[in-house]
């Protein structure tokens, strides 16, 4: 909405005269210079310029200081929105950034972190070379020593203890070429051991979305909601966690007049600019959910329709809901029920309306029951499947969602495909290498299909006694690539843990927290830093919250002695022995593989998610038109000869092969488009019927299959399975299948091809038939508002394992302890020891944490960044002006946070704010780098610290894992405050 | 003859500080100089908002006014600039300015001001266009190669704009109109003796 | 043709904005969210400032308006002006006048030839240090006042900037001595100056400036006390104003350093006067004046018409051996 100065440089000039003529004020330069007499200085700047030269000409001579420079994009690495960065790049430096117009995303706008990323490739304190810990001292060594010594280390541990002893850590921050071939590292490895940020970020979200519809991601797009008519944000701060969102949520609201409603503990920097701000109580999404639903059916407001043709398990969900009547939902979250009824009739009544959460619905113990509970809340008011609805899951991290699709995560290979022997011979099929070998890679076949151990809980693996952790011996080495320690809780445990491993090793641009941690915990040597490229120093595809695919170029080649991801990942795979295997299919360049090759394996295994149809080629060619993107549809016009009728990014799915030109899914599950235009089902993909218990013990069979809805255009007008070659069979439609595609299906299953499916079959071909004909290759069945196979099916209040209302826990208890990936998940015992003890009279407040817009994760990078730094230079935490009266805490004095376990302590500054409600505190989880009040400044290796340190909210937080995914429990437990 | 403005619609504004550091990124501002920042009203408390605040370039600028070594200049597009050859650092310009845009580096052992620093429009200064002086001295001049302040053009919700007075006026008049409400145009009574009616 | 296609876009984007405000329905209920927000205006007439928080350490930097900042320039500008132009001028047209029509105060009993120590060394360089100071001082601080419309159109830009930049730095830098001295001359001379009755007959007879009446005084006379006492005060006062400027944001907030400086310069102006009206009595305004500050011993006969009073003490303490030097710890008694 800029308007550009339109008069040229001569307009400017032409009133030189005038100016003259007038007040002293109103010079231009160089009659202003004249009449200064140009001595000194200004003569010396002006260099030989003759007096009353004309200026223009000089000016054109010198030019702006960027001519001449070539303009690259990226995509910011700071959150899921998918900002593309524009960088002006002059002999191999950046040297500026220019608003990104053309990005139907950003449309030019950045936030703090997005508008200053050229620092993090500039900065001096990024780490140079190689280093090991010798004697407690950071030394340089060169990149051939470290990765001999690391590999020949691995080793040694493989042997002694097997290779699930090693944990490889991955990021989020990778594109999806480096984390696809850093989960294969893994398999290849011989280990399912391998996570990333997701786990901590939105693993219950994927896991309960995808449990309820098919697939764990956001359903529409940032832009779409602007179509909506309601708004609401139910765990989520995006005004600081993903601000440019906010350009399409508060426009949105303009234009559409819409209804925008925040619920949350903190009036936010979002809930400022709420239409109706809801306040709660930490930890009560799902009465809260469950309080909108019992208004909603009491009143009828409820999409029968929708529900009858759409749905599975209503009458379980109406039972449940009926336990929450608004006096009870007043009486555990603390919100009176006529504001909730206004919220519950806005949400069902003024449609469409769509609900956005974000860690404050996941990062708890119940983190998947929440998202399920807002999953049944949009189906119940049908509020899915189309424009300005849905669940709009705003992710954290760059490429979050694509990490978690390529399966950079302990419970799947890439994309979704799981465990079982199936998914291993699919992959080995993709890969081209014998499905042997993998198996012989690992200790057994039935720890190759089991789950590994999720990140939250790495430590334990280490510290435990060796009979506790299911797996041949404990962890006893781990690798990290880009990912923060101090991201993760129990921070003073986590010391135990750095302190027990044989090799740690972590490969970053920055030491991060890992490094300064751990010479805190006493190691002195078995430490290697690897320095790796930012991003902009690589190239791949990354993809934003709302599933689009951007391709990002190299903008500098890494500077120093960093190397790309994928290069770092090439040469572990050599020194470990299997990098002609793991690289069979895939181009290297000296050492570093070949990013486009690297996706194009990927579009050949990723039937099962719709990731086949975005070749390099398709993704290149939209970041070079994403001028030709519709804002609001993201889609650019039909007769476009390289991007025609696309959907900006190719939104996963993507179906068929790239030749099949799908133009990418906008929004899921919409039956209002032709599949071939973005239009779909939810996905059956728990069985196509179910056996249900009914009370007189009798059982009765209910179908899973869609009820007479179907996606427009479709050959099938009802309901309808998953495609195989046997219902492709039963259809009539196999004829069309080619004989270079039944070649390729017959020799995926040479015993069985009738058994080869859409997601199995490398030709593409069943896909290709299935969408000719309309119909989407998953088929067409109901989302399950009863998820059976979770923990909780039915979505249940439980209160958090620290929990302030004790009165509460006998009726809404977690659940029973019990064995989670490879590990004991204790919550119970610690929730009942915790009640027993009175640990809530000891530390009274409530202790939540949450984002900054001006840092990121475990923030080492941006508090590395002084134009990120300046803005928020100490830890602090917010607490309520009453509460800090109690205390005596003045805002801005200086505060003891104690926490409770571990006789946890920090010290940091109080910000004393109305913005949290009595008895509930706050505090930012991206500083690190003081523990207990020391200063861990020394512990980094020389000039690399961050410029900002801080007290890690981590070090106050404690135990809780979500039984479904051990996510863990950052946004409630408790706390106490004394000034300092 | 453009006049140049800025405008912060504060219904908009969500302090994310992008302008902040997109001018830090642009003009490589170092630390402790802040050419603009974001500050936020009734903080934590209903009705809060933030507004986004640097050099308004006013009408009649004040800083310029009371210099007393005359080195303010208004160019042609109406933005206020200075010479920081002539500047001596008294610090006069801050005690006049309605924003406290003026900066200034400390130099010596007891705080003393240095050359004043402050919003340019990204329109540099009396140096050439666009040479390395200028940059070193005032930053990069977007104007000059017809663009306008970054830290409009990479505002995260488009709140804050640049531009012409009367378009970026046209453009929150109709937001206004448009959304059925506004808390007026910040600054722009004291900077340009005018108010936009909302 | 970059900006066109923007253009086009913006336009494009306007359109279907447009578009989608005539398609949603009319029947949409919209919450004012502004309805609580704080407006400008409000602000503005409660405190006449907006301020806030900042998450910078800078916390003055909250202040996001202080429409003051005019009122200030209007002091500044005009108001400081007038109040130095007029007492700066005022104090000059009357000496001259008061030069033309009396003339230099005379020593009546003519010389006698005899001198007697008034002020020992220090106590000269205590004055000398403060008068060079304060006169450097006076000159640049004037400079910033004055210097725009007197000299900067006789000297240029460059010229006048490359001046006042050395006198800004004359300004900062003399203040310290100009302290010093100021801190000394209080402490030094505090015991003559008490104000006491034999001040009050001096003032009734006008300190004898008219007319050949030598009212009696000790020491120091009722005009040399109250130039002590503008030293000392107005002194301390610009000192103190000056230092607040020199330090922002040391104990001050944007108000307090624009009443340090509306103190600072209407003092330093009114001071100056004085200080004008000082040279010249000290100088051509009186004879035998000079020398008690030039070599610190004075006549006699000027002793006796001007401070009666402190001769006999000096003379009951010494004898009459007038002439011999006195020791330097009399200045202090």
């Amino acid at each position: 909405m800029l308007i550009k100065r339109t008069h040229q440089h001569s307009d400017r000039r032409g009133s030189v005269a005038e100016s003259l003529a007038g007040q002293a004020g109103g010079l231009d330069r160089r009659s202003f210079l004249r009449k200064s007499g140009l001595a000194g200085g200004a003569l010396a700047a002006l260099g030989t310029m003759p007096l009353g030269s004309v200026r223009k000409a000089e000016a054109a001579q010198a030019g702006p200081l960027t001519a001449g420079a070539t303009v690259r994009k990226s995509i910011c690495t700071h959150c899921s929105v998918g900002c593309t960065v524009t960088a002006e790049v002059l002999n191999g430096v950046w040297i500026g950034q220019e608003p990104s117009w053309d990005s139907p995303i950003n449309r030019g706008s950045h936030c703090a972190k997005g508008a200053s990323v050229r620092e993090l490739v500039h900065s001096e304190r990024r780490l140079r070379y190689p280093m090991k810990l010798v004697g407690g001292q950071w030394t340089r060594v060169s990149w051939e020593t470290a990765i001999n010594e690391i590999g020949d280390k691995l080793q040694a541990v493989r042997e002694k203890s097997g290779p699930d002893s090693v944990y490889w850590l991955g990021s989020a921050k990778m594109t999806n070429e480096g984390a696809y071939l850093f989960r294969k590292l893994g398999a290849f490895w011989g280990t399912n051991n391998t996570d990333h940020q997701a786990r901590i970020c939105h693993s219950t979200t994927v896991t309960g979305v995808a449990n309820t519809w098919g697939y764990g991601a956001m359903t529409n797009s940032y832009n779409d909601i602007r179509n909506a008519k309601t708004q609401v944000v139910l765990g989520g701060n995006p005004a600081e966690a993903h601000p440019v969102s906010l350009q399409h949520l508060l426009e949105g609201k303009e234009l559409q007049k819409a209804n925008f409603v925040v619920i949350d503990p903190r009036l936010t920097r979002t809930a400022a600019h709420a239409t109706e701000y809801v306040r709660m109580r930490p930890g009560t999404d799902i009465p809260i959910l469950y309080g909108m639903m019992w208004h909603i059916l009491q009143n009828g407001w409820e999409d029968k329709e929708f529900i009858r043709q759409r749905v599975y398990g209503f009458d379980d969900i109406k039972k449940e809901v009926e336990k929450w009547p608004p006096e009870e939902v007043e009486r555990v979250t603390g919100i009176p029920g006529e504001q909730l009824k206004r919220v519950a009739k806005m949400f069902a009544t003024e449609k469409p309306a769509t609900l956005i959460w974000a860690m404050g619905q996941t990062q708890k113990t119940v983190g998947t029951a929440n998202v399920r509970a807002s999953c049944i809340l949009l189906l119940m008011t049908g509020n899915v499947g189309g424009a300005g609805m849905g669940a709009n899951i705003f992710r954290g991290h760059d490429n979050v969602q694509g990490a978690t699709d390529v399966g950079l995560d302990i419970v799947t290979l890439p994309f979704y495909y799981g465990l079982a022997e199936g998914a291993w011979k699919h992959w080995s099929r993709v890969w081209e290498v014998d499905y042997d070998f993998l198996k012989s890679r690992f200790d057994s076949k039935q720890i190759m299909e089991t789950p590994g151990i999720p990140l939250t809980r790495w430590f334990e693996a280490v510290t435990l006694p060796k009979d506790q952790v299911a797996q041949k011996d404990n962890v006893k080495a781990v690798f990290v690539q880009g990912h923060a320690s101090n991201s993760i809780t129990r921070i003073p445990e986590s010391l135990n843990g750095l302190k027990a491993l044989e090799l740690l090793v972590i490969a970053d641009p920055h030491p991060t927290t890992w490094a300064s941690l751990a010479v805190e915990a006493g190691r002195k040597d078995g430490v290697y830093i690897l320095p790796v490229a930012t991003q902009f120093e690589c190239k791949g595809s990354r993809v934003a919250s709302n599933r689009s695919l951007q391709w990002g170029e190299q903008i500098v080649k890494p500077i120093f002695e960093s190397k790309d991801d994928l290069e770092v990942i090439y040469l572990m795979a050599k020194k470990l022995g299997f990098a002609d295997q793991m690289f069979k299919k895939i181009k290297v360049e000296n050492n570093l593989p070949e990013a486009e090759d690297v996706l194009r394996e990927m579009n050949r295994g990723s039937w099962s998610t719709g990731y086949c149809g975005q070749s390099p080629e398709r993704l290149k060619a939209h970041m070079k038109n994403q001028a030709k993107f519709d804002m609001l549809s993201m889609r650019a016009p039909k007769d476009d000869p390289e991007v025609g009728g696309d959907y900006y990014g190719l939104p996963w799915p993507c179906w068929g092969a790239p030749e099949v030109k799908h133009p990418g899914t906008p929004l899921l599950y919409n039956t209002n488009l032709h599949v071939m235009d973005g239009g779909g089902t939810f996905r059956p993909r728990f069985g196509i019927e179910r056996e249900e218990k009914l009370p007189d013990g009798t059982t009765r069979k209910v179908s899973l299959l869609a009820d007479g809805s179907y996606s427009l255009g479709s050959g099938i007008q009802d309901g309808y399975p998953e495609f195989t070659l046997a219902s492709l069979k039963k259809l009539g439609w196999d004829t069309e299948l080619t004989e270079a595609e039944m070649a390729v299906i017959n020799k995926v299953n040479p015993a069985t091809p009738d058994a080869v499916s859409w997601a199995l079959d490398l030709s593409g071909g069943i896909q290709r038939v299935a969408l000719a004909h309309g119909c989407v290759p998953y088929g067409n069945g109901k989302a399950r508002m009863n998820a059976f196979g979770l923990p909780d099916p039915i979505p249940v209040h439980r209160e958090p394992i620290y929990t302030p209302r004790v009165d509460l826990v006998a009726k809404y208890p977690t659940l029973p302890d019990a064995k989670q990936f490879r590990m004991p998940n204790i919550g119970f015992s610690v929730q009942k020891a915790a009640v027993e003890r009175g640990i809530a009279k000891q530390f009274p407040l409530i202790l939540s944490s949450g984002r900054l817009v001006e840092y990121e994760g475990g923030g080492e990078e941006t508090r590395t960044n002084p134009w990120l730094a300046e803005l928020q230079q100490d830890m602090f935490i917010e607490i309520n002006p009453a509460d800090a009266a109690e205390r005596g805490v003045k805002d801005g004095g200086w505060v003891w946070v104690t926490g409770a376990e571990n006789n946890s302590r920090a010290k940091m500054k109080a910000l004393v704010t109305e913005r949290v409600g009595k008895g509930v505190a706050w505090m930012p989880f991206h500083f690190g780098g003081w523990l207990g009040g020391k200063d861990l400044r020394g512990n980094y290796p020389k000039g690399t610290d961050p410029i900002v340190l801080g007290e890690s909210a981590n070090t106050i937080t404690t135990y809780g894992y979500d039984p479904a995914t051990n996510m863990q429990e950052t946004k409630v437990t408790l706390c106490q405050i004394a000034a300092a | 003859m453009a006049r140049m403005k800025f405008l912060c619609d504060a219904d908009r504004c969500i302090e994310c500080n992008a302008c902040v550091t997109a001018c830090k990124n642009e003009h490589e501002v170092p630390w402790g100089i802040n050419r603009r920042r974001v500050v936020t009203i009734n903080d934590g408390k209903p009705g809060e908002r933030s507004i986004s605040m640097a050099c308004m370039h006013c009408t009649d600028a004040p800083c310029a006014a009371v210099c007393p070594v005359n080195c303010f200049y208004t160019t042609a597009d109406a933005v206020v600039l200075h010479s920081k050859d002539l500047c001596i650092g008294c610090g006069y310009c801050f005690y006049a300015c309605p924003f406290g845009a003026p900066q200034y580096p400390k130099v010596g052992n007891f705080g003393s001001r240095g050359k004043m620093d402050k919003c340019t429009y990204c329109a540099g200064g009396p140096e050439a266009d666009g040479s390395k002086e200028e940059y070193e001295k005032y930053g990069a001049n977007r104007l000059a190669e017809g663009k306008l302040p970054l830290c409009a053009e990479m505002c995260s919700t488009k709140s804050l704009l640049a531009g012409d007075g009367e378009i970026i006026a046209q453009i929150y008049k109709e937001r206004v109109m448009k959304r059925g409400y506004g808390s007026g145009a910040w600054g722009w009574k004291t900077a340009y003796r005018e108010t936009i009616e909302s | 043709m970059a900006s066109f296609g923007r253009f086009i876009r913006l336009a494009l984007g306007a359109w279907a904005l447009l578009v989608l405000v005539t398609v949603a329905p009319a029947s949409a209920q919209q919450v004012n969210p502004t309805a609580s927000a704080v407006k400008e205006q409000q602000l503005l007439q409660e405190l006449n400032r907006v301020q806030g928080r900042v998450s910078i350490p800078d916390q003055r930097s909250g202040v996001l308006e202080q429409p003051q900042g005019r009122e200030w320039r209007d002091f500044r500008n005009v108001t400081l002006p007038w109040i130095g132009g007029i007492a700066i001028l005022g104090m000059i047209a009357g000496i001259v006048i008061f030069y033309l029509t009396v003339g230099m105060v005379r020593l009546e009993a003519g010389r006698s030839g005899r001198t007697i120590v008034r002020f020992n060394a220090f106590e000269r360089f205590v004055h000398w240090l403060t008068a060079t100071c304060f006169i450097v001082l006076a000159i640049s601080g004037l400079n910033i006042t004055f210097g725009r419309p007197l000299l900067l159109p006789l000297m240029g830009l460059e010229a006048f900037s490359e001046w006042s930049q050395w006198g800004k730095y004359a300004h900062n830098y003399l203040s310290f001595p100009f302290t010093l001295g100021v801190v000394l001359i209080f402490l030094m001379w505090i015991g003559g100056n008490i104000p006491n009755k034999v001040d009050v007959e001096w003032a009734k007879r006008g300190g004898g400036m008219i007319g050949h009446d030598h009212p009696p005084a000790y020491r120091f006379n009722g005009g040399q006390k109250m130039i002590y006492w503008i030293v000392v005060i107005g002194g301390g006062l610009v000192a103190a104003s000056g230092y607040a400027l020199m330090f922002p944001f040391y104990g001050t907030g944007i108000q307090g350093m624009q009443m340090a400086q509306i103190v600072h310069s209407i003092v330093a102006v009114l001071f100056v006067a004085a200080m004008i009206g000082h040279i010249y009595i000290g100088t051509i305004g009186m004879e035998g004046a000079f020398e008690a500050m030039g070599s610190g011993e004075v006549d006699v006969n000027w002793a006796r018409e001007h401070h009666s009073l402190w001769l006999d003490e000096q003379k009951a303490r010494t004898g009459p051996n007038d002439g011999q030097p006195q020791p330097a710890t009399a200045a202090a008694e």
